[in-house]
């Protein structure tokens, strides 16, 4: 059975691991990149919310407004699973043992689903959509869209202070 | 008073006592903080992507900066807020951090750069709202906004770097052992 533990005793091992470990400068820097690339994907998803909620952008239709912001996101996503990874590599133990990482990829894989499935199924059905959009629940949905990504950033911070969970962190153990 | 006496004022208050006392909420506090500077970040790049003709450039730049400024004050807000939070916990550290003093400085560029767009090239942006690229003027305000906040955003990740006393790996070796200390007294 892959122990996690083992898994990031063993990364930690890896030359990348031991060149990143060894430069400080690195991580903070991956980490500003990361928190930049942050910064991308929640205005993108925050203008795509107003549009939905009518709140912002009503001179645009929803597909200019998530043609405008949708390619933005999606590259910005891609940063982050680089500069993700990259921090992974170097300090593994901080990472994967920590309960608010995992509580993060799970809200990560929601809140990515959401944002392909809704932008493939207006390209599929624009007008549907386009009327749809006083409907309550679009508008609950675009709401938990933007609070899901509230909760990723949070628990990103949590990462660095993982006994906020108590017995439920390893990263205390470890 | 002084400002050394002030920030030793401010670091003994309840306030950062509370913090300073508690769990969860300085990380908290910290979450928010990056939640507002993200949001300031993305919202600012809108509006200066905009003016360099980068992006949105079928919208007019009036447009977009209703839609968008007035969250990014209200981001802006949660981020003094939390941040000053944050410097009252180890108010003196902070302030002779180097890192936090260039943030703090560059802080100050950026408003400035925002003031010299408002009586330059927002003066008469009736004349180039709905083009492509704003003009130079403009556009360097763009350029330099984006550089600016970017570094802020590298400066304070390096504040918390250099003020948290995060654990370094120990490499060198453990110190002798003095067998006296060993036994029992």
């Amino acid at each position: 059975m892959l122990d996690v533990a083992q898994f990031a005793d063993w990364l930690s091992r890896t030359s990348l691991s031991v060149s990143i470990q060894s430069h400080e400068w690195v991580i903070p820097t991956i980490q500003s990149i990361h928190i930049a690339a942050i910064g991308v994907v929640m205005a993108s998803v925050f203008m795509i919310d107003l549009r939905v909620l009518g709140w912002a952008g009503r001179d645009q239709s929803l597909l200019e407004t998530t043609g405008r912001f949708g390619p933005w996101l999606s590259g910005a996503l891609c940063v982050l699973l680089g500069t993700g990874i990259f921090m992974i590599i170097g300090e593994p133990a901080r990472e994967l043992l920590a309960f608010s990482f995992w509580l993060k990829m799970l809200l990560i894989a929601i809140g990515t689903l959401i944002a392909s499935v809704f932008q493939i199924a207006l390209k599929r059905n624009e007008p549907y959509w386009e009327k749809s959009l006083h409907r309550w629940s679009v508008k609950s949905l675009a709401i938990v869209t933007f609070l899901i990504w509230v909760g990723i950033i949070i628990l990103g911070r949590l990462i660095a202070y993982d006994n906020v969970w108590g017995s439920w962190s390893h990263a205390v153990r470890a | 008073m002084d400002i050394a006496g002030a920030i030793s004022l401010v670091e003994s208050s309840r306030v950062a006592d509370a913090i300073r006392n508690s769990l969860y909420l300085f990380p908290l506090i910290e979450s928010a903080h990056v939640l507002g500077l993200t949001m300031v970040f993305g919202t600012i790049a809108i509006i200066d992507l905009r003016l360099l003709g980068i992006a949105s450039t079928r919208r007019s730049f009036r447009r977009i900066a209703s839609d968008v400024l007035k969250w990014t004050w209200a981001a802006f807000a949660l981020s003094v807020v939390t941040g000053s939070l944050m410097f009252i916990t180890n108010a003196n550290v902070y302030y002779h951090n180097f890192f936090f003093r260039a943030k703090m400085a560059l802080l100050l560029l950026a408003g400035i750069n925002m003031l010299i767009f408002e009586v330059t090239a927002a003066r008469s942006v009736h004349r180039w709202d709905n083009d492509v690229k704003a003009p130079l003027a403009g556009r360097t305000a763009a350029a330099l906004s984006l550089v600016l906040w970017i570094a802020i955003i590298f400066l304070g990740r390096w504040t918390g770097f250099t003020t948290t006393g995060r654990p370094h790996v120990n490499n060198e070796p453990a110190d002798d052992i003095n067998i006296e200390n060993l036994l029992p007294k």
